[in-house]
């Protein structure tokens, strides 16, 4: 196998990176100090939302974990041995994925404690707690990795006018006939070569990306059409954040009307929680909310009666977001009944977790749920990007209706509807939010 | 004294007549108890022949099965004791109500009763009579008896006697007697006894042969034996209107001063002449011309003196702490084990002494969640019956152990021995000791005592152990450290995994204060699987 010289550049940076951060560690060992690694904290409390930049970023907390503590003990343990395995798999030009760092990993350590008992303890059980592990080498070492040619499964997928070199091939994304493009797990390692669209729209829906896909939607509007296959991995978002840097193409998201989707659409703006320490690199504050949007089914109508309920908590400013005259629905009464869906209990509570106990409150009018939620969630006060005027105007909907709804819906009122009027309808309005 | 019956109402039939119809009232209820409570008598009157008199015993218990068809047992109990005169044996083992226990001195016998209605149950059920071969220090034969006991005179009818010359320097006596009995089902109960009786005799050497041929052998452990008790005098607060007729009638003191001063303890010239005073009796007279009205008042007044020393307690022989320690250790190995003997105390004239030994961990079994296990003991006696309604059971129920870091169930006994000139049993069973407030109170504080010893001693073992854990759960770790670290940088780079490994048990050890070499010892047991 022939290995691109994009790769082996890769390799040979992260292999000196691992060697100097370990060297140093061994070199306290060695003077009789105490072996500590120190990293950011992970963790939510550790994550801020930088208004500025409006991204998710990791704080500036440090945590140090010792060898000598019993609480961080086996965690340093683990870290050094994923580290070496690691190693082991570049130094060997191979391409693990998580998966495999997990099984290679994963042995059992006999000991024997005070009373001459053996006992035997997994290196790690779970591929989670491995998983965890990769991401604190990661943020120890700077690198994340992708540099250091770690794999994860392919989600994404992309059609378009756009021609690129992977590896040493060259891919015309335009021609994939009725299949498309997987979106690599070192989509760094991709060159842009040839372009011509004028925008991207990024769907949520496998499904709907393939019913557009065949009905020629990226050919006819010029533009490169992706999807994330549901929560975005690692890979669609910083091929995402490519397009929107270097090739300056404006992003739409379209995902469900629903908690879950809005959660995806912040995910690619801002960043995740998880994985607060990569939103720099992955995020694209660029990217905008193209629907389905509440109001897009239910109207602005509903939006104004909630807005005037929220007048305690918002002021008056909140009606500013409001379009002169109102804006109609794109559902009949009708077509509405037939497609939205009632919201769970879960959805629910998702949605306040990420606009605030206060809002739901004074807008529930179910009283069964209102109960629910005060039981469960009182005090929640939300996520500061989801506190903005838009959203809040958007999600008020979701709760004097309890309902959702899902893009495929506005595919069964017609395919021609979502593709034809819809979407360009949105695009051409500036209907979307930021 | 005698609990048992008064004569006067049953002065048609005989002491021995008497307890062949009640013998329940003894013990021997059943088959099973019966041969508990023979092996039971026979075995304290080789201890009290024994460590009452200064001797470390050599104590051997054998029970064998008599007869082919029948449940016979025989039960041979041998001593190293003072032995009997040969003219008292046959009154000792054949006239109930003789005894040579009967003043004011700890023991363990103390009604003239035991061996005789063992004797008499045997001869009722098996016919066959008792034999006892038994020699004194000074003498220079061994005597030998066989007896009957004439239920109607209660008188002994000696069958056999005979006596040879001794030619070794033998002392002790042999007392061999057959019972119907029901060893399978007393076999537990007897065993149970003889642990017991072990566990506070650790200066005696105790054989057991079972029938079926089990042999239990606990050696002796300390040379050293329990104070004997001293006989001494009643105290005056203890003194009755009969207990005074008979000094009078008995004794033979020329004036009602001397009589007093010689007839009790605590009471000297002073403290006489004030209780004649106040009783208004001159302390000239001759005690024999006092009528019962003025001895009537006399004990009034001695009942309600209030300046009498308290009683003495040189007739108590407690086990004392080595003893109790020593004890435990042989039947039980503990990894702790502490013991207090109070200082003497009185109830109601009769003074006493509670004594309270601990043990914790080793062979010690595990006890119930709700309280210790508990060995009790009355004048050496162990109590194996009626635990729940004994005041001891009582004060351990009320202890909060966690308070002392017991966590039951735990491996932990209590042992209390409670001795006193009378022990005030519970009900005729004599198995519970009733609630008398200075002995539960006696009971706690030495309890309390000996267990803020096993806190203090458990407190630092759980500190020693957490500081092992500890060592145990960073030191298993290192050598999957040094082996992630020599793979980064490679044995070309100058990183030795041998001088890594020893930096990282240095610095654990140095961090934990546990020794090197025992972190070595978790590191070198480590071993990585694949
Ligand atoms: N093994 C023995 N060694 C010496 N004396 C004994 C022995 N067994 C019994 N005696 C004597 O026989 C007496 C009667 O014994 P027993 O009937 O058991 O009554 P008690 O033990 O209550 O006095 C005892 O008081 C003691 O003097
Ligand atoms: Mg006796």
């Amino acid at each position: 196998m022939a290995i691109s010289s994009v790769d082996k550049y890769a390799r040979q940076k992260s292999i000196e990176i691992l060697r100097k951060k370990f060297a140093s560690i061994a070199k306290r060992i060695l003077e009789g100090k105490r072996p500590v690694l120190i990293m950011p904290k992970r963790v939510l409390s550790n994550t801020i939302y930088d208004m500025k930049k409006k991204l998710l970023l990791l704080g500036p907390e440090m945590k140090r974990r010792s060898l000598l503590d019993v609480n961080e003990a086996r965690k340093f343990m683990q870290t050094l041995l994923m580290a070496s395995i690691i190693y082991e798999a570049l130094v060997n030009d191979e391409y693990p994925t998580i998966r495999d760092l997990y099984y290679r990993g994963k042995h059992t350590i006999s000991y024997r404690d005070i009373l001459g008992r053996l006992h035997h303890e997994n290196t790690w059980d779970e591929q989670r707690e491995s998983d965890a592990v990769i991401r604190d080498i990661e943020v120890f070492l700077g690198v994340l990795r992708e540099e250091m040619l770690i794999l994860s499964k392919e989600k994404g997928k992309v059609v378009g006018n756009l021609v690129i070199r992977s590896g040493d091939d060259v891919i015309d994304l335009s021609k994939m006939g009725h299949g498309a493009y997987a979106i690599e797990p070192t989509p760094d390692l991709i060159e842009f070569k040839d372009i011509d669209a004028e925008f991207v729209l990024v769907v949520e829906k496998d499904a709907v990306f393939q019913q557009l896909h065949r009905y020629g939607f990226w050919k006819k509007y010029k533009a490169i059409l992706i999807t994330s296959a549901g929560q975005p991995d690692r890979a669609t978002r910083r091929f995402v954040r490519r397009l929107s840097e270097e090739l300056k193409l404006p992003i739409y998201i379209l995902t469900d009307a629903d908690p879950y989707g809005w959660y995806i659409y912040s995910v690619f703006k801002i960043g995740s929680i998880t994985l607060s320490y990569e939103s720099e690199r992955l995020a694209t504050p660029n990217a905008k909310f193209i629907g389905v949007s509440m109001t897009d089914i239910f109207g602005e109508e509903e939006a104004a009666k909630n807005i005037k309920k929220l007048t305690s908590i918002f002021g008056k400013d909140l009606k500013n977001v409001l379009s002169k005259p109102r804006k109609k629905p794109y559902l009949s009464e009708k077509e509405r009944k037939n497609y939205i869906i009632k919201a769970k209990k879960k959805d629910v509570e998702r949605a306040v977790e990420l606009v605030g106990y206060d809002v739901a409150d004074k807008l529930i009018s179910n009283p069964e749920i209102k109960k629910y939620i005060r039981q469960r969630k009182m005090g929640v006060s939300g996520y500061p990007w989801f506190r903005t005027p838009e959203w809040i105007k958007e999600i008020s909907i979701f709760f004097s209706k309890l309902a959702k709804l899902e893009i495929e819906a506005m595919a069964s009122k017609g395919l021609k509807f979502l593709a034809d009027t819809y979407i360009p309808t949105k695009i051409e309005t500036g209907d979307w939010i930021d | 004294m005698s609990a048992a019956a008064p004569p006067e109402r049953y002065r048609a039939i005989s002491p021995a007549e008497f307890f062949y119809k009640y013998r329940e009232i003894a013990g021997f209820s059943n088959p099973v108890r019966a041969l508990y409570q023979a092996v039971r008598e026979l075995v304290e009157n080789a201890l009290d022949a024994t460590d009452s008199h200064g001797i470390l015993p050599n104590i051997k218990i054998i029970i064998e099965k008599a007869d082919e068809n029948r449940e016979f047992y025989r039960v041979t109990v041998e001593d190293n004791g003072i032995g009997l005169p040969p003219h008292v044996v046959p009154e000792a083992f054949g006239r109930v109500l003789f005894s040579s226990k009967y003043i004011l001195r700890q023991t363990r016998g103390m009604f003239g009763l035991g061996a005789k209605v063992a004797i008499l149950y045997g001869q009722m059920t098996t016919g066959r009579p008792v034999e006892v071969i038994t020699s004194q220090p000074n003498l220079k034969r061994i005597y030998y008896f066989k007896l009957r006991i004439d239920i109607n005179k209660n008188e002994p009818i000696i069958i056999e006697r005979g006596s040879w010359r001794k030619n070794r320097d033998w002392h002790g006596t042999i007392v061999s007697m057959t019972l119907e009995g029901d060893w399978s089902r007393a076999k537990q109960r007897i065993k149970d006894y003889i642990l017991r009786t072990a566990v506070v005799t650790p200066y005696a050497n105790i054989v057991f042969i079972t029938p079926d041929g089990e042999i239990y052998y606990y050696e002796r452990v300390i040379d050293k034996l329990p104070r004997p008790p001293r006989e001494v005098k009643p105290h005056p607060y203890g003194v009755d209107l009969e207990l005074m007729k008979r000094i009078r009638d008995n004794g033979s003191f020329s004036t009602v001063k001397e009589m007093l001063m010689k007839s009790f303890q605590g009471i000297g010239n002073v403290t006489a002449s004030s209780l004649l005073e106040i009783a208004g009796i001159s302390p000239d007279l001759n005690p024999k011309s006092l009528s019962d009205k003025q001895l009537l008042e006399l004990v009034n007044v001695m009942k309600n003196y209030k300046r009498f020393r308290s009683p003495t307690s040189e007739a108590l022989s407690p086990l004392g702490e080595e003893v109790i320690k020593a004890g435990l250790k042989r039947i039980y190995e503990p990894e702790f084990v502490e013991a207090v003997t109070r200082k003497p105390s009185a109830y109601q004239g009769h003074p006493f002494i509670v004594e309270v030994g601990i043990a914790y961990g080793g062979k010690v079994p595990l006890s119930n969640d709700k309280y210790p296990t508990l060995l009790r003991y009355a004048n050496k006696i162990p109590l194996l019956y009626d635990e729940g309604s004994d005041v001891t059971t009582d004060v351990v129920k009320s202890i909060s152990w966690e308070q002392y870091l017991v966590k039951l169930p735990a491996p932990i006994i209590v042992l209390v021995h409670i001795c006193s000139t009378k022990v005030p049993f519970k009900g005729v069973g004599k198995e519970s000791i009733a609630d008398v407030k200075e002995i539960r109170s006696e009971v706690k504080l030495a309890i309390q005592e000996v267990a803020r010893k096993l806190r203090a001693y458990l407190s630092k073992k759980l500190k020693e152990e957490e500081k092992k854990k500890r060592v145990v759960s960073l030191a298993k770790y290192v050598p999957e450290v040094v082996r992630a670290l020599t793979i980064i940088l490679g044995d070309g780079r100058g990183v030795k995994a041998k001088l890594l490994e020893e930096k990282l048990v240095e610095i654990v050890s140095l961090r934990t204060g546990i020794p090197k070499d025992e972190v070595y010892k978790v590191v070198k047991s480590v071993e990585i699987g694949v």
